[in-house]
């Protein structure tokens, strides 16, 4: 039997302030699937990842994007966030003054309520809190420091799946997650991933390199340049851009 | 929030009244050598004014929190002198006004001696109509040396109605000065937003949580852990009072 179709873009044509970034473009994603997003500076990564998570100034102009058998662009991006949609930052936004405990426990919480569930109870928020926070090895301290504010990029992406883990979503989205980090952080964020990775959830993995990938290794591997999907295939595509870089796809 | 947390205020506890030397005016209040103060001052709900001057004898220090919540109109004037070599002062302030609420902030330091220090911090969040006017000014004497003098006016605007004025003044005659002023006026960051709704958290409290990291360094001054629970409870529930 054919595993369900947990996401499914249809000629999405996008773009922002009247420049059209993404030239139709059809993506499935099913349940339990890791695909990986592969392709040049300004392709278009980070235009698909933006209009996944309903970013403000993006503009779909045509298609389709159903995600668990529901239009997701009627929904808003938090609206998105409680379907099970969760996207790892490029660039993490700095909230000075609030703290990762407080963030989190509005981020959860606020989810529950849109669900009709009572607030998580304080003693079992702070025991996922610390269970997650040692899935990518940060200290308790971690939980008073202020989001982001004077986070090494190492710690920023971290951050990110630290906050992924606690949201447990359906769908990651990781946004060029591996760029600028070393090996161990690498490895923290690829255990995120494979941590996450069960027959019910699925992944996209944006990148340039082929590290991340090894470590997480694709189901499928797409290479998106020109605002389209030039071609689709498994591992091998990764090694091809490798060796040979985007060029060779058209 | 129950009716009673309402009704609470808060008190005037770190007010000590201060002799004024003879011939001394009204509303002048005198620190004398090495004496230090710390005020706070909720604008409506503290009984009583604020001297309208501190001089600050040698080596004092002042530290004043002034709070104006929405609902109030007030003019906020503070005028210190420096007198005293090595004297220090630190202003705070957060107003948060909203419908027709019109404040006037007017700051006067003036740095008589060397080696005194002084740091401005006004904070703004401004909805419906209303208009908030901030006026620091710095002057530095000819023989206050080794001065710093620093002022920041930070302001978000909710609306397009509401008006916010900043006017930094500094007047400096002394050559050996470290003085800085900045003024920054604006709304909320939506690239903040919307990493905070990314994560699910609704716009309306990704708002609330932007507009109390903005107001939080108002509270930098507030050691005392109780009253700074209650002045964050009721900065949070102004701050949802103004969307």
């Amino acid at each position: 039997m054919a595993k369900d179709i947990l996401l499914d873009i249809r000629s999405l044509r996008a773009g922002i302030e009247d420049k059209e970034i993404l030239h139709g473009i059809d993506l499935q994603v099913h349940r339990g699937e890791v695909h990986a997003v592969m392709g040049p500076n300004g392709a278009g990564k980070s235009t698909l990842s933006s209009v996944l998570t309903g970013k403000p100034l993006y503009e779909v102009t045509e298609g389709s994007i159903t995600f668990n058998g529901k239009d997701l662009l009627q929904m808003s991006p938090e609206e998105r966030a409680w379907e099970g949609i969760f996207m790892s930052f490029q660039y993490p936004v700095e909230i000075p003054g609030v703290s990762i405990t407080n963030f989190m426990k509005t981020a959860l919480n606020s989810a529950r309520k849109a669900r009709g569930e009572e607030p998580l109870k304080a003693g079992a928020f702070l025991s996922l809190m610390k269970e997650k926070m040692a899935l990518v090895g940060m200290k308790s301290e971690f939980s008073k420091r202020e989001v982001n504010v004077g986070f090494s990029g190492g710690e920023k992406k971290r951050n990110e799946i630290f906050q992924m883990a606690m949201l447990d979503p359906t769908l990651a989205i990781l946004d060029e997650t591996d760029s600028g980090l070393d090996v161990d952080a690498l490895k923290i964020v690829a255990d995120g991933v494979n941590t996450l990775r069960s027959p019910e959830k699925s992944s996209i993995i944006i990148t340039h390199y082929k590290k991340l990938l090894e470590y997480v290794h694709p189901d499928v591997v797409h290479i998106l340049k020109n605002g389209r999907i030039a071609c689709t295939g498994g591992f091998e595509l990764v090694d091809m851009v490798e060796e040979k870089g985007f060029d060779v796809f058209s | 929030m129950s009716k009673e947390q309402k009704k609470k205020t808060v008190d005037y506890g770190h007010y000590v009244p201060i002799p004024l030397p003879e011939g001394g005016e009204e509303g002048v209040a005198v620190l004398e050598a090495g004496r230090s103060l710390s005020l706070l001052h909720v604008v409506g709900m503290t009984p009583g004014d604020l001297p309208r001057r501190f001089v600050l004898r040698e080596g004092a220090s002042l530290e004043v929190s002034v709070f104006s919540f929405p609902g109030t109109s007030a003019p906020l004037p503070f005028e210190i002198d420096l007198a005293g070599e090595g004297a220090q002062v630190t202003l705070c302030g957060l107003c948060l006004c909203k419908g027709e609420d019109k404040v006037v902030v007017n700051t006067s330091v003036r740095h008589l001696s060397p080696c005194c220090q002084s740091q401005q911090n006004f904070y703004t969040i401004a909805s419906g109509h209303s208009d908030v006017a901030f006026n620091g000014r710095i002057v530095v004497a000819p023989d206050a040396q080794k001065t710093e003098a620093y002022q920041t006016n930070r302001n978000i605007l909710l609306s397009e109605d509401a008006t916010i004025g900043s006017t930094p003044q500094l007047e400096i005659y002394a050559d050996d000065v470290k003085c800085s002023h900045g003024a920054t006026a604006g709304s909320l960051d939506e690239e903040a937003q919307f990493y905070m709704r990314s994560r699910g958290i609704p716009l309306l409290e990704a708002k609330v949580l932007q507009m109390l990291s903005f107001a939080s360094p108002s509270l930098s001054l507030i050691r005392d852990e109780e009253k700074r629970e209650e002045l964050s409870g009721m900065i949070e529930k102004a701050i949802r009072d103004l969307q």
